[in-house]
């Protein structure tokens, strides 16, 4: 039975072998060429070559060498800091900066692992919302609807 | 010596000086340090969250604010480290050793004094350096034609491996995929779409914006909250007499100007840098002083050299940009990313072409350099009031002034949906330990590595022998065999793994 002794590096080799995969299969319908005219595949098929060998070699070694193992990831702060990103980015379109910057901002406060506080929260979020509208729109005079429908 | 570099750097001065440039040169270095100073945030989120601020600027007023900001993050960082024992990036790590020391035992002042002359001095040197040594380097660098810039990339990246931090493989790996990634768009030669996945925005390539603001602005913040919440008690000692005493300048002018040195030369070498610059002339210092063991334990000297150090290397490090067009660190790697959108190749070009982008931005660096110092020491109490604000107010305004950076420069949802997937990439090589720096250098670099490939191989008509049958780049290439080697060496690869591990 092989046993991972590295889980770090074997994770990192599987990643590399995944990506460099990746580069072949999305990359499959490039031509290739030949080295005196390399086709537009030419220079990525060697990087996603290279790329699988190395991810097997760090794969391969952490079969045999003793490394760390993975830290548990906390899905909380990763969860809540890309939902307040996406949300941001879904509904400034729709309604305008200022009330996108609140809900990002209220969402954001839900990565960390503490008790909601309401109001330092919504003070927070329409403080710089606020800052924000007169910063970037009035201020520096970037064309971001400060409001829905504009 | 010829000192015509001097009239050229009269009219750099001329160049940066006007009202509008020393502006932004003080905005940038007031943001730079701002952003800086905030723990755990070192230059390069420092200058990815700010990228987006420069965009509607012109090139070189551009381009002095975000040296602006780098020289603050940079000097911000020290602060940090110095007041509460956090650095904001690995170069100022070997500063926490003494300059946290100095600051329990009430010194804080002296040495925050001595990091901040230190800096200007080796600032000053390092502006002349460039001057000096830019022109014949980037003369040189004329000769050049594919094979060699070629050549001279694999070098660069070599050593970049060698310099960076944890797993060599992983470093190489980290590189090779930034390289692919750098490839996303449409082929220059043949109008080919590569790995764009339908997707409009990826036609003219990826945007390096939300690339770097996900995998280092935002992974950053998520690592911070992963942790337990952060007891960040600043100095409570009040900071005063922040001028150092006549006998600390006594104590200290030797480790300034030996550090001095050593930064403006690890500046220049690939893959050298801030980082490494420090770290060497910290233990340069100890080796040389009489007393070794106050190192750790206060010693000005500690404190002087690597600030000095850091600081000349931050300014040397351009030049391999500015005149090969090779960007020796991730940081220049932006740089880079951030000239190219200007419409800017960096390269030996420029200097002929643009002389007064290349000695206005000369020029900047000594400003921003003075700036540094004269808002740095009345502003230190600002500064130490940042320190204390709690960091649940923090990381949502900085959230969002990510967003809307990323935002205001593409008005598109793509953006910010890439910006999260980054993000979670950036997040998983986290856990898996790779280290993102070597990725950000091949993505800069791959559209340019591939191009010259390419054209090495039109003209040997397809014989890689071209690269050894051309001095230069034979002589560049075997540069890059001799650092493979070295660090295949057992005793080479114990001196850098220690290297890295002094703190």
């Amino acid at each position: 039975m092989i046993k991972v002794k590295s889980p770090r590096d074997f994770g990192a080799g599987l990643l590399f072998i995944v990506i460099g995969l990746g580069g072949f299969w999305f990359g499959r319908n490039l031509s290739v060429g030949v080295a005196s005219r390399m086709g537009p595949g030419y220079f990525p098929m060697l990087l996603s070559g290279l790329i699988v060998a190395m991810g097997l070699l760090v794969a391969i070694k952490s079969l045999v060498f003793d490394g760390p193992s993975i830290e548990k990831p906390q899905f909380r702060p990763l969860f809540f800091v890309m939902l307040s990103m996406l949300s941001f980015g879904y509904l400034i379109e729709r309604i305008g900066l200022a009330l996108s910057v609140v809900t990002m901002i209220i969402i954001a406060t839900f990565a960390r692992r503490a008790k909601f506080k309401a109001i330092e929260t919504i003070a927070l979020a329409v403080g710089l919302a606020v800052f924000a509208v007169f910063v970037f729109i009035y201020g520096l005079g970037q064309s971001l609807p400060a409001w829905w429908g504009k | 010596m010829d000192l015509g570099f001097l009239n050229n750097l009269v009219d750099g001065f001329i160049a940066a000086g006007t009202l509008n440039n020393l502006l932004f040169c003080l905005i940038g270095c007031m943001l730079g340090t701002l952003i800086g100073v905030l723990p755990g945030i070192g230059p390069i989120p420092t200058i990815a969250m700010l990228l987006p601020a420069t965009y509607g600027l012109g090139p070189l007023t551009s381009l002095i604010m975000l040296a602006g900001i780098y020289y603050g993050a940079q000097y911000g960082g020290s602060t940090t480290s110095i007041l509460v024992n956090m650095p904001g990036e690995a170069s100022s790590v070997v500063t926490c050793i003494d300059g946290h020391q100095m600051a329990k035992k009430g010194r804080a002042g002296a040495a925050l004094g001595v990091a901040a002359l230190g800096s200007f001095f080796a600032g000053c040197v390092g502006t002349i350096f460039i001057a000096a040594f830019g022109p014949p380097l980037a003369a040189f660098a004329q000769k050049f034609s594919s094979p060699e810039y070629f050549a001279l990339m694999v070098l660069g990246l070599v050593t970049a491996v060698v310099m960076a931090h944890g797993s060599l493989v992983k470093a190489v790996v980290m590189i090779l995929i930034g390289l692919l990634f750098g490839l996303i768009g449409t082929d220059v030669n043949t109008g080919v779409q590569r790995y764009t996945f339908g997707v409009e925005e990826l036609w003219d390539g990826m945007d390096f914006l939300p690339m770097v603001i996900g995998m280092f602005g935002i992974v950053e913040i998520i690592k911070n909250l992963e942790g337990p919440e952060l007891a960040r008690q600043a100095m409570s000692t009040r900071v005063r007499d922040l001028w150092p005493s006549l006998q600390d300048f006594k104590d200290s002018w030797k480790s300034v100007v030996r550090g001095t040195g050593i930064g403006s030369i690890l500046g220049i070498v690939p893959g050298g840098g801030a980082v490494l610059a420090a770290f060497a002339a910290y233990t340069v210092e100890k080796k040389v002083a009489k007393d070794p063991s106050r190192f750790g334990k206060g010693a000005i000297e500690g404190v002087a050299g690597p600030e000095a150090a850091n600081n000349a290397a931050a300014q040397t490090s351009f030049i391999p940009l500015l005149t090969l067009g090779l960007p020796s660190n991730a940081i220049m790697a932006l740089m880079m990313g951030a000239m190219m959108i200007q419409g800017i190749a960096p390269g030996s070009a420029v200097m002929q072409t643009r002389p007064d982008l290349f000695w206005g931005m000369v020029a900047s660096m000594w400003i921003g350099n003075l700036m540094l110092v004269i808002i740095n020491l009345p502003m230190i109490g600002i500064w130490v009031k940042l320190l204390s604000m709690p960091y649940r107010l923090l990381y949502p305004a900085i959230i969002m002034f990510c967003m809307i950076g990323i935002y205001s420069t593409s008005s598109s949802f793509v953006q910010i949906v890439l910006t999260a997937v980054f993000t979670g990439f950036g997040y998983l090589l986290l856990r898996l330990d790779c280290e993102p720096a070597p990725l950000i250098l091949g993505f800069i670099l791959g559209p340019l590595m591939e191009e010259n490939l390419r054209r090495s191989m039109v003209l040997s008509r397809g014989d890689p022998m071209i690269f050894l049958s051309r001095p230069i780049s034979a002589s560049l290439l075997a540069m890059a065999l001799i650092v493979v080697l070295l660090i295949v060496l057992p005793q080479f690869r114990t001196t850098r793994e220690q290297a890295f591990v002094e703190d």
